[in-house]
C-alpha cells in the first residue's frame, strides 16, 4: 500500500512534468526524469489492426530532440496538458502510475482553444529518499488524427 | 518596390505553362469537376495487401470521388472491392475500418453478402418479395481492383477506364526493382489539413522547399549529389525523382541508417508522384505512401502509411519505425513542417484573399530545384479538366509560350 506522502509526491511529479512541458521548459522536465528515463508515444490503429510507436527516445534522445527543435519550423501555438492521476500501484521502490491526459491547443491569433488529443500516461516512477523520479513514460494516445501534427512531445 | 492592385493582378512574366491561377485551389465548381474528371477515372491506392492477410479480412476506404468501398480478401484469397452501400435501403454495410467478415451483414435488415459480392440472405425474402425479387437481384456493386506495384491494392470505380498498367505507364520503373520483396504496413495515420489537395501533391512534387526542412538541408542539400537529382515526367501526369546518397549522420541524433533496403545503395531515396494525388517515397529504410482524399476545396484528408519488409526481424522493424518517426511520424521533424507549409498556403489562398497566381517557373535542367514536376502535373490537369490551369475560366489570358515539359 502506498503511503499518503508518496502518493502526493507522485502526483506532484506527474503534474510538474506537464507544467514543465507546457512551458517548454525542457531543463526542468529532464530534471524530473531518472538517468534511465525512456519516453514513448504509442497508439493502436483499428485501420491496420496494429499497435504503433510514434515516438521513442531514451533520455539522451530526448535531450537531443529538445536541442534540435529550435532549428526547425514548428507550430508556435501553445499546448496545455491536463492530467488526472487515476491509479498508483507501488512495486518495491517504484510505482506504476496511470493518468488520464487531455491536450488542448490554443491558437496564437485570437486565442481559440481546441481539444488536440486525449490519452493515458503510463508512468513508472522511482521512489528514493522521499523523492520521485520519472523512469518511464508511455503516452498511449486515443487520438490519432493530429492535423498538421506537433513537434513537442505530449 | 511593391506592387499596386493592377500589377498584383497582372499575369506573371513567364510562359503560361509556368504559373497557375490560384482560383483552381478555391473554386467549388472546379473542385466538383476534379472529383469527376480526375479522381473517378483514376486508379487509386486503397490499402496494402498486408492489411488483408487472411481470407475474409476486409478494409474500408472512402474513394476520393466520394464512393465508400469495402476491400475484402475472399475465401479464394483474391482481393475484391465493392461499394459499402446496401442495395436494399442504401445503408452502410460495414462500419469498422477493418476486420474479418465471412459474411458482410447489413445491420439494418440483416441482408448478408459473401466476399464475392453475392447476396446470400434476404430476411423474409419470399414473404415480402414473392417471386418478384430474389438474392440474385441484390448483388453488391463490384469495382475494379488489382494488387500491384509493391502489393498495394488499387481500385478504379470507372468500369471502362484504361488498365492499371496503362495508367501508370513507366512511372514506377525506378521503384519496381526495390519492391520485389513483400512489404508490410507498420504505420498508418490520417491528417485532415485545411488546404487544397493539389497543394499537398505540389509539395511532394518539388524539392525547392527543402529550405523549409533543417533535416533535409543538413543531410541532403549540403551534401554531394543533391543538385544532380533529376525529375522524370511520365504520361498521365506522373513523375519520378532520382536518388542521391543522403548523409543521415549529419543530423544530431540521427546516424547512418543501419537498416537499408534490398538492392538500394546506401542512403538512397527515390520518389514517384502519381496523378492525381498519391506518392511513393522510399527513403533508405522506409517506404512511405501518401494517398490524398479531397474533402472540399480547402480541405484534404491525407492517409499516410509507413512500410518495412515482411521478413524484418524485430530489431530491423524497430529501426525502421525509429527512422520513420524521426521525420515522418505525426511528431516527426519533416512531416509537421510540410503540413504547416501547405496549411499556410490554404490560409493565404482561401477565397477572398486576393491571391492571384502561383509560380512554377524554376528551370534547372529538370534537376532537384526545377519546378518541372508541378508544370507536368498541371499540364495533365488542364488536359483532363478541359481548362487551362493558368486561365481556368477562359478569360483570354495568353496561350502558353511553349508546352509544359
Amino acid at each position: 500500500m502506498i503511503k499518503g506522502e508518496q502518493r502526493q509526491a507522485i502526483e506532484d511529479l506527474v503534474y510538474r512534468s506537464c507544467l514543465a512541458l507546457d512551458a517548454r521548459d525542457y531543463k526542468t522536465f529532464l530534471s524530473l526524469c531518472d538517468a534511465e528515463f525512456r519516453y514513448t508515444v504509442t497508439t493502436h490503429s483499428p485501420e491496420i489492426r496494429r499497435d504503433m510507436v510514434w515516438l521513442d527516445h531514451d533520455r539522451k534522445g530526448m535531450e537531443t530532440l529538445f536541442a534540435n527543435l529550435p532549428k526547425h519550423n514548428s507550430d508556435h501555438s501553445p499546448i496545455t496538458r491536463h492530467a488526472t492521476v487515476y491509479t498508483v500501484d507501488a512495486a518495491g521502490d517504484a510505482a506504476e502510475v496511470v493518468s488520464a491526459i487531455q491536450v488542448f491547443r490554443t491558437q496564437l491569433d485570437g486565442g481559440a482553444t481546441e481539444l488536440f488529443a486525449v490519452g493515458r500516461l503510463h508512468d513508472t516512477v522511482k521512489l528514493a529518499d522521499g523523492a520521485a523520479r520519472l523512469a518511464r513514460r508511455i503516452v498511449r494516445l486515443e487520438t490519432r488524427q493530429l492535423g498538421y501534427g506537433y513537434h513537442v512531445p505530449f | 518596390m511593391s506592387k499596386n492592385a493592377a500589377q498584383w493582378s497582372a499575369p506573371p512574366k513567364f510562359p503560361a505553362s509556368h504559373y497557375v491561377d490560384s482560383r483552381i485551389y478555391t473554386d467549388q465548381q472546379i473542385f466538383d469537376e476534379e472529383k469527376e474528371k480526375l479522381f473517378r477515372p483514376a486508379w487509386i491506392i486503397a490499402c496494402h495487401e498486408s492489411e488483408l492477410q487472411a481470407p475474409y479480412d476486409y478494409r474500408l476506404f472512402t474513394h476520393p470521388a466520394g464512393v465508400p468501398l469495402i476491400i475484402v480478401r475472399g475465401d479464394d484469397r483474391k482481393v475484391r472491392a465493392f461499394y459499402n452501400i446496401c442495395p436494399h435501403r442504401g445503408n452502410t454495410i460495414l462500419y469498422d475500418p477493418a476486420g474479418n467478415a465471412k459474411r458482410m451483414t447489413c445491420i439494418f435488415h440483416q441482408w448478408a453478402f459473401d466476399t464475392r459480392g453475392s447476396c446470400v440472405e434476404i430476411t423474409r425474402g419470399e414473404q415480402g418479395y414473392q417471386d418478384r425479387f430474389c438474392k440474385e437481384d441484390a448483388s453488391m456493386r463490384e469495382v475494379r481492383c488489382e494488387v500491384a506495384f509493391g502489393g498495394f491494392v488499387w481500385v478504379n470505380v470507372t468500369d471502362d477506364a484504361p488498365a492499371l498498367r496503362e495508367f501508370i505507364g513507366g512511372a514506377m520503373d525506378i521503384l519496381e526493382p526495390y519492391m520485389e520483396q513483400p512489404m508490410e504496413v507498420f504505420h498508418f495515420h490520417k491528417a485532415l489539413v485545411r488546404t487544397n489537395f493539389k497543394l499537398w501533391h505540389d509539395t511532394n512534387s518539388e524539392f525547392y522547399h527543402d529550405f523549409l526542412h533543417y533535416f533535409n538541408r543538413i543531410t541532403g542539400m549540403m551534401q554531394p549529389g543533391y543538385y544532380e537529382r533529376r525529375y522524370t515526367p511520365f504520361a498521365n501526369g506522373h513523375a519520378s525523382v532520382g536518388s542521391m546518397q543522403i548523409q543521415y549522420d549529419k543530423y544530431d541524433g540521427s546516424k547512418e541508417r543501419a537498416v537499408g533496403w534490398p538492392g538500394m545503395a546506401r542512403g538512397g531515396w527515390y520518389m514517384v508522384d502519381l496523378f492525381p494525388g498519391m506518392t511513393y517515397n522510399l527513403r533508405t529504410s522506409v517506404m512511405r505512401i501518401d494517398t490524398s482524399v479531397p474533402i472540399s476545396p480547402n480541405e484534404v484528408l491525407i492517409e499516410f502509411r509507413g512500410l518495412g519488409l515482411k521478413a524484418d526481424s524485430a530489431e530491423e522493424r524497430a529501426q525502421r519505425v525509429f527512422d520513420h518517426n524521426m521525420i515522418w511520424g505525426p511528431f516527426g521533424r519533416n512531416l509537421h513542417e510540410d503540413l504547416l507549409g501547405v496549411t499556410g498556403q490554404g490560409r493565404a489562398l482561401r477565397q477572398g484573399t486576393d491571391s492571384r497566381y502561383l509560380l512554377h517557373g524554376r528551370e534547372e535542367n529538370n534537376t532537384i530545384h526545377d519546378e518541372v514536376g508541378m508544370r507536368h502535373y498541371y499540364a495533365e490537369w488542364s488536359r483532363r479538366m478541359g481548362r487551362a490551369a493558368y486561365d481556368p475560366y477562359r478569360e483570354g489570358k495568353a496561350e502558353p509560350v511553349r508546352a509544359a515539359a
